[in-house]
C-alpha cells in the first residue's frame, strides 16, 4: 500500500517535511513518519521522494508552423514564461489556443526520468525548454500529449506550489491481513495522530439527509452476503477529467486516472479504505439493482474486459436483466461510467468477507476492492463517512446532485464486547504499563471503555478494527502504542527449571551418521526434496507407483514429486559437477524420502491420531555416491564407499557386515554389488552403478559407486557390555583357497566360521578361532588375488586365521590338528557353490 | 701357535693385547665390537684360552702371571668400554644428520564438510539446548489442520495468503473418509501444535526443520529450513522471550548485540513482532553503524515471534486462563547464509562442490 504524505498530512492538520534530507528530530519529517509507522506495525518497504523544482506555467502568445517543410508535426511555439518570452519547440497535437496554458520545463531543469533539458536545435531552429506532458512530468500516466493546464493559471508560477501532492513523499507499506483499517490513508492517520499527538481532522464531506428516501432503487434478497447496501441516485453530473490535484493524488499511489467519476471512487478507496461503484444509471435495466447471488453459470462481463461464468456462490449486483457487477470484486461493462454519462447509482456497501474473497479466488481477480471487502472493510460510521466523502467530491467535482437514496440492512456483525483487565497487560509484556497509559492508548484508537467496574474493564472497539476480538488483541494495540523500546529482557522462569521432552531417536542416528561420512572425507549436500518423475525411472522397482507423494500444485514439472529415494538427487550432483569441472567427487546426503504406504496403517491411539495415520512414510535414509578416479573401471569405487558405510556404521556402535545380494538390486552392476546386514537384518545396500542407469545420465565414462543405508532398519547400538581381555597369545596359520570368483569372501569366512564352531565345540578349553586386534573378526582377509598363477574365472583369497585358548597357551601340533579340520570343514561347504575350490 | 710355544704365557698375553689393540679401530658397531669382546674374551676367546695355562706354569710363575692376565683383560675391557661409547656417540650423530622435508606433501588432506544449513542447524539446536530446550520435529507431509486451522489461521482467511502451500492428495487406494486434507508444511508450526496436543503444558522446545513454499525466485527455493521456539509455562512473558533472543543472539555470533520488536502480525501469535537483532557486522561494541549486509540500517530483520494466541491453546488442550507462551521462528538458511557470508541462495541446494568443499568445520 502506497501512503502520500501530502494526503496524510491533510488528515493529520500538520505539515510534513517533504525532503529527502530533514530535521532528525523532527517527528514530522517523511524519513520519521516512515520509522514511526515501522515501529506502529505498518511495515515499511520504502520511500520515494517526488519534486518538480523549475517546471513552470507558460502562456502559448503565438503558435507557427516549422519553417522545415518536412517536420510537419513541429510547430514553434512563442511561450511567456512570466518574465519573458521564449522560443520552443513542440511536437504536440494537443497544443491549446494562444493564451491557453502549458507545463513548461525551461532550459536547467532536470525532468523526473533524469534528462536535464539544455538549449537545442530541432531541425535548425532553436529550443529552449520543454513542453512537457503528465507522464514526462511524473504525475500522470498520460503520454499522449502535452498537459494543457487552467486558462486562469498564473504564467511564471512553479507547479508545484499551485498543486498539492506533485511534492510528495510516497511511503510503501506492507499491511498485514489483521489491519483492514490500514489499507486506507484515514486508518494510518489514525495511527499516526495518537501517536504524534495531533488530532485527526476528518475530511470535508456532503450530507444528503435531506435528500428523499428512494427505496425501489435497490432491493437486497441476499442480505446475509451483503448486509448493508447504501445506494444514491445523482443527477446533473458531468462526467470528463479530473482536476490535476487528484490525478496527481491517484498516481503517487499507483493508480491510473480515468474519468472524474471513477477518480473519485478510487479517490475514497485510497482514503477510507472503502471500495465504492458507481453505475450509469441511465444503462441499468429498470434503473435499479438487485443484489443477489448468481444464477448456475450466469454471464457477465467485467470492466477489465474478460468475460465470467458465474456460479451459485458468487454474488452479483443485477440490474432487472441481467449482473452488472461480481458484488465488491469488479463492475460490470454494461454499465460502466464513461463520457456521456449524467445519472449515477452510487454504491457503498458492505459485504461478508469470505464469500467475496471466494469469488475474487475462484475467478482469479484479486483486486483493490476485494483485496478490501476479504479483510472487512466497515459497516458502520466508516461506510457513511466514505459515501458523504464521494457525495462532496461528486457534487464539487462534476456537478452531481443526490436525487434519492435509500439504507438496506441486514444481519450486521454484532459488535465485540471484551473484558480486559488492564493488569493482565504488564503481565503478558512482563513491563509496567499502568492503567491510564492503557486507556489513553485504547481510546485514542477509538476503542469505547467503561472503567466503572473493578478489576475488568468492559471495551467496545470501534467497527473499522475487526481485528479486535480479544483481550489480546487490546494488549498487542497497547503494546504497538506505548512501544517495546523499555520492554526488558527478563527469564521469567529460570533455565534450570526445564522439561525434558522424549526426542526421536533417528534425529541423533541421522546427525551421527552424518558426522561418519563427513569423517570418511565425503561432503553434505542437500537436494531439494522434489524430484522430476522421469528420473525415478532407475529405482522405480523399488516401489509401487502409487507410493509416490506428490503435490497438486508443483511449481515446475521438474518438481512433480517429492523424492521417493535419494539416488536421483545425488546424481543430479554428479551431473551438475561433472559438467564444471571433472574431479574427485565424493557427496552424501542424510535425509527423508517419501512414499505413501501400501494400505492404511492401523489406528493407534494418541493425541494426533486424528492425522497421523494418514500422512505418508517419511523415513531417513543415508546415502553416498563417490566418482571413481581411474581410467579404467575397477570396482574399487564400489569397495571403497562399502569401507565407508560399514566404518560409518561402527562408529555409531553398529558392525555390519557386507553379503552377497540374494536378489540383486536392479540399479546396480550385477556382478559388483553387496547388501550390509547387521545380524539378520539388511540395513542397506552398496555397490557400483548399473550402466544403464549411468548413460541414461550421459555418465558413461564414469565409474560411479553408490550406497545408502535405511534408518527405520538400523537397531539401536547396543551398550556395550565388558569381556575379560585375552591373556594367552594366538597362533595364527595363514590359508590361501583357490576359488571360482563368483564366491565371496563373506562365504568363505561364513564356511570357516561355521566349521569352526562344529570343529572345535568339543575338549576342555580348545584352540579357538580368535584374533587380538579385533575380537570380533576372528578370521583377517588379507589379499583377494586374481591375475597370474590363477585361472581366469577364478581368485585366490588369502586369509589369516587366529587361535587361542582361553585359560592356556596353545601348543603348535593341537593347533594344526583343529586348522586342518577346520580347512576340510570350509572346503566341504564350499563345494555346494565351487566344486573345485582347493587349498593352494 | 707353534711359534708361540716359544713365547712365554706373559709374552702371548702382550701379544694378544697389541692384536686386540689393532683390531680395534676396525670395529664399526656394535654387533662388531661383541664379536671382538667374543674373539679374545669369550669362552673361548684367546685371552680365555691363555688363562688355561696357568695350571701349567710353575707355581712360583702363578701370582706373576695372573697379575698380568689380569692387566690385559682390564685392558682390554677399558678399551671396548671406551669404543663402545666412540661408537654410540658416532650413531647419535649418524642419526641426528638424518633429513626428511616434512614440507613435502603431495597429497594433502581433504577432510569431508558438513553443509553450511547443517552447521547452523547444529549450531542453533546446541545454543538453544543450553539455554533448556528440547529438539523437536515433525513430519513434512502435514495435514492442513495442524498447520492452519490449529495455529488459528481459519480456512478462507486472507491470512492464509501470507504463504504459498503446496497441497498434497492422498492417492486412491488409501481412500479414507476421515483423512484430513494434507499440504507439504509450510513452517515448522505445526509442530507447536503436536508438541502441545501430546505432551501439555509446561513445554520448551525448539523444532528445527525442513519447510516448503511455492516461492522460486533470487531470494526464495521453494523448499527451505526454519527453527521455531515455543515457551509455554505459567506466568511466561514478553519479556521472557526478549530475554530469551539476546541470550541466543549472545551465544551464536558472541557478542553484546541488541535485540529489538516491531510490532507485526502472526495469526498464531497476540501480541505479535517482528525481532531484529543489531547488525554484527558492522557493530563496534554499542552500536551498528549500517554496512551492505544490513543496507545501512544497523539492524538485520531476523524472524517472527509474539505471545501464543489464546485460540492456539484452546486448539491445542492448554488452558489459556492459567498459561502463557510465546514463540518465536527464523529461517535456517538465511542465518547460514549470513554466517558464512554466501551471496547467493543457489549454492544452497545445487551440491557444487566448489562450494560445499569449502566449509570444513571442527
Amino acid at each position: 500500500m502506497l501512503i502520500s504524505c501530502t494526503w496524510l498530512s491533510e488528515l493529520l492538520g500538520r505539515p510534513i517535511d517533504l525532503s529527502p534530507v530533514g530535521e532528525a528530530n523532527d517527528p514530522f519529517w517523511a524519513q520519521n513518519i516512515a520509522e514511526r509507522l515501522t515501529s506502529l506495525g505498518l511495515e515499511v518497504e520504502g520511500i520515494a521522494y517526488f519534486e518538480l523544482p523549475k517546471v513552470i506555467v507558460g502562456r502559448v502568445d503565438a503558435v507557427s508552423a516549422h519553417p522545415d517543410p518536412k517536420a510537419t508535426k513541429l510547430n514553434l511555439v512563442e511561450l511567456f514564461d512570466g518574465q519573458a518570452s521564449v522560443q520552443v519547440v513542440c511536437g504536440a497535437s494537443n497544443l491549446p489556443p494562444v493564451g491557453g496554458k502549458v507545463a513548461f520545463a525551461p532550459v536547467g531543469t532536470t525532468l523526473p526520468d533524469g534528462l536535464e533539458l539544455s538549449a537545442r536545435e530541432l531541425r535548425g531552429v532553436a529550443s529552449h525548454g520543454m513542453i512537457c506532458s503528465e507522464a514526462e512530468l511524473d504525475i500522470g500516466g498520460d503520454a499522449d500529449g502535452i498537459l494543457v493546464l487552467p486558462i486562469d493559471w498564473e504564467p511564471g508560477a512553479e507547479l508545484q506550489d499551485l498543486v498539492p501532492g506533485i511534492r510528495d513523499a510516497v511511503i510503501e507499506i506492507s499491511v498485514t491481513p489483521n489491519r483492514p483499517d490500514a489499507l486506507g490513508h484515514l486508518g494510518v492517520a489514525r495511527d499516526l495522530a495518537l501517536a504524534l499527538g495531533c488530532e485527526l481532522q476528518p475530511p470535508k464531506l456532503r450530507s444528503v439527509a435531506d435528500a428523499p428516501e428512494l427505496p425501489e432503487l435497490v432491493e437486497v434478497p441476499a442480505s446475509d452476503r451483503c448486509p448493508r447496501y447504501l445506494g444514491y441516485a445523482l443527477e446533473g453530473c458531468t462526467v470528463g477529467e479530473a482536476p490535476l490535484w487528484l490525478r496527481t493524488r491517484l498516481h503517487r499511489v499507483g493508480l491510473r486516472a480515468l474519468n472524474n467519476v471513477v477518480d473519485i471512487t478510487n479517490f475514497v478507496l485510497m482514503e477510507v479504505g472503502q471500495p465504492m461503484h458507481a453505475f450509469d444509471r441511465a444503462r441499468l435495466a429498470g434503473e435499479r439493482v438487485v443484489v443477489r447471488m448468481a444464477k448456475p453459470s450466469e454471464p457477465i462481463t467485467i470492466l477489465d474486459g474478460s468475460e465470467l461464468e458465474l456460479s451459485t456462490d458468487d454474488l452479483v449486483i443485477a440490474d432487472a436483466e441481467s449482473p452488472q457487477a461480481l458484488a465488491g470484486v469488479m463492475g460490470g461493462a454494461g454499465s460502466m461510467v464513461e463520457a456521456g454519462t449524467d445519472r449515477l447509482l452510487l454504491e457503498v456497501a458492505f459485504f461478508e468477507p469470505l464469500a467475496i474473497r471466494r469469488s475474487a479466488r475462484r475467478h482469479g481477480q484479486h483486486t483493490d476492492s476485494s483485496h478490501r471487502f476479504e479483510r472487512q472493510v466497515d459497516y458502520d460510521a466508516q461506510l457513511e463517512l466514505a459515501a458523504g466523502r464521494a457525495l462532496a467530491l461528486l457534487h464539487d467535482l462534476c456537478g452531481a446532485t443526490c436525487v434519492g437514496r435509500c439504507d438496506v440492512r441486514g444481519p450486521l456483525p454484532e459488535r465485540a464486547q471484551i473484558e480486559l483487565d488492564p493488569a493482565h497487560v504488564g503481565r503478558l509484556l512482563g513491563m509496567d504499563v499502568g492503567p491510564d497509559e492503557v486507556a489513553r492508548i485504547l481510546s485514542g484508537l477509538g476503542v469505547e471503555l467503561d472503567r466503572s467496574t473493578e478489576g475488568a474493564w468492559l471495551c467496545h472497539p470501534p467497527s473499522y478494527r475487526p481485528d479486535l476480538d480479544r483481550d489480546v488483541d487490546l494488549i498487542e494495540e497497547v503494546m504497538r502504542h506505548h512501544g517495546l523500546d523499555d520492554l526488558p529482557a527478563r527469564h521469567s522462569v529460570s533455565p534450570e527449571q526445564r522439561v525434558m521432552l522424549p526426542e526421536d531417536p533417528k534425529r541423533g542416528l541421522a546427525d551421527a551418521l552424518t558426522d561418519g561420512l563427513r569423517a570418511r572425507g565425503l561432503h553434505e549436500h542437500v537436494g531439494l526434496a522434489f524430484v522430476a518423475e522421469a528420473l525415478i525411472a532407475p529405482v522405480a522397482a523399488e516401489f509401487e507407483p502409487s507410493q509416490l507423494v506428490r503435490p497438486v500444485n508443483p511449481m515446475r514439472s521438474q518438481q512433480a514429486c517429492m523424492r521417493p529415494h535419494l539416488l536421483p538427487g545425488l546424481l543430479d550432483a554428479v551431473t551438475y559437477n561433472h559438467a564444471h569441472h571433472a574431479r574427485a567427487l565424493a557427496l552424501f546426503e542424510v535425509g527423508r524420502i517419501y512414499r505413501w504406504p501400501l494400505s492404511q496403517p492401523e489406528l493407534q491411539p494418541s493425541a494426533t491420531s486424528e492425522v497421523d495415520p494418514f500422512l505418508p512414510d517419511e523415513p531417513y535414509r543415508a546415502a553416498a555416491i563417490r566418482v571413481g578416479q581411474s581410467q579404467s573401471k575397477t570396482g574399487e569405487v564400489a569397495r571403497a564407499l562399502t569401507d565407508d558405510l560399514l566404518a560409518c556404521l561402527a562408529r555409531v556402535g553398529l558392525h555390519a557386515q557386507a553379503r552377497p545380494q540374494a536378489e540383486p538390486c536392479a540399479w546396480l552392476h550385477p556382478g559388483i554389488q553387496a547388501g550390509l546386514w547387521i545380524g539378520p537384518t539388511r540395513v542397506g545396500v552398496v555397490g557400483e552403478l548399473h550402466p544403464d542407469v549411468v548413460a541414461a545420465r550421459d555418465l558413461s565414462e564414469l565409474e560411479l559407486g553408490y550406497g545408502e543405508l535405511w534408518l527405520e532398519a538400523l537397531p539401536q547400538p547396543p551398550v556395550v557390555q565388558f569381556e575379560d581381555i585375552a591373556r594367552f597369545p594366538a597362533t595364527t596359520r595363514d590359508l590361501s583357497l583357490d576359488l571360482d570368483q563368483r564366491v565371496s569372501s563373506h562365504e568363505v569366512v561364513a564356511a570357516l566360521a561355521g566349521a569352526a564352531a562344529s570343529a572345535l565345540s568339543s575338549g576342555d578349553d580348545p584352540p579357538q578361532l580368535a584374533n587380538a586386534d579385533d575380537p570380533r573378526q576372528p578370521i583377517v582377509l588379507l589379499e583377494d588375488y586374481r591375475g597370474e598363477g590363477v585361472e581366469p574365472g577364478r581368485h585366490a583369497l588369502l586369509l589369516r586365521l587366529n587361535y587361542r585358548a582361553r585359560s592356556r597357551s596353545v601348543t603348535d601340533a593341537e593347533v594344526t590338528a583343529v586348522h586342518d579340520a577346520v580347512v576340510a570343514g570350509a572346503l566341504a561347504t564350499l563345494a555346494a557353490i565351487d566344486p573345485a575350490a582347493r587349498v593352494r | 701357535m707353534a711359534a708361540d710355544a716359544q713365547q712365554t704365557p706373559q709374552q702371548q698375553l702382550d701379544e694378544q693385547l697389541r692384536s686386540f689393540e689393532a683390531a680395534l679401530p676396525d670395529v664399526a658397531d656394535e654387533p662388531g665390537l661383541y664379536e671382538l669382546q667374543v674373539r679374545f674374551l669369550g669362552k673361548n676367546g684367546a685371552v680365555t684360552k691363555l688363562r688355561r695355562l696357568m695350571g701349567k706354569v710353575p707355581p712360583s710363575e702363578r701370582k706373576e702371571l695372573g697379575k698380568a692376565f689380569n692387566r690385559v683383560k682390564q685392558a682390554m675391557e677399558t678399551h671396548l668400554a671406551t669404543r663402545a661409547g666412540e661408537l654410540a656417540a658416532a650413531a647419535r650423530e649418524r642419526d641426528l644428520a638424518r633429513r626428511v622435508d616434512l614440507t613435502f606433501i603431495p597429497d594433502p588432506p581433504r577432510p569431508g564438510t558438513l553443509h553450511p544449513i547443517t552447521q547452523t542447524r547444529r549450531e542453533l539446536e546446541r545454543v538453544f539446548r543450553r539455554l533448556g530446550f528440547d529438539v523437536a520435529d515433525g513430519p513434512h507431509v502435514e495435514a492442513e489442520l495442524y498447520s492452519f486451522d490449529k495455529l488459528n489461521i481459519l480456512p478462507d482467511h486472507p491470512a492464509r495468503d501470507m504463504q504459498d502451500t503446496f497441497f498434497i492428495e492422498r492417492p486412491t487406494h488409501l481412500d479414507h473418509a476421515d483423512a484430513p486434507a494434507l499440504v507439504l508444511r509450510p513452517h515448522t508450526s505445526p509442530v507447536q501444535a503436536r508438541t502441545m496436543l501430546q505432551h501439555g503444558a509446561p513445554v520448551r522446545i525448539v523444532a528445527p526443520g525442513t519447510t516448503f513454499r511455492r516461492d522460486d525466485d533470487a531470494t526464495h527455493s521453494p523448499m527451505f529450513h526454519q527453527i521455531e521456539g515455543l515457551y509455554v509455562d505459567r506466568n511466561v512473558t514478553m519479556a521472557d522471550l526478549k530475554a530469551t533472543l539476546y541470550a541466543f543472539v549472545e551465544a551464536f555470533f558472541g557478542r553484546g548485540l541488541g535485540v529489538r520488536f516491531r510490532p507485526s502480525y502472526f495469526p498464531f501469535v497476540e501480541p505479535g513482532a517482528e525481532f531484529d537483532m543489531q547488525c554484527p557486522f558492522c557493530f563496534d561494541g554499542q552500536l551498528s553503524h549500517g554496512c551492505g549486509l544490513c543496507k545501512q540500517s544497523g539492524w538485520i530483520e531476523l524472524g517472527g515471534s509474539g505471545m501464543v494466541h489464546p485460540a492456539v491453546f484452546e486448539h491445542c488442550g492448554i488452558d489459556s486462563s492459567v498459561y502463557t507462551g510465546w514463540a518465536f521462528g527464523f529461517g535456517i538458511d538465511r542465518m547460514a547464509m549470513l554466517r558464512h557470508g554466501i551471496p547467493h541462495l543457489r549454492h544452497n541446494f545445487e551440491g557444487d562442490l566448489r562450494v560445499l568443499e569449502q566449509f570444513t568445520s571442527p
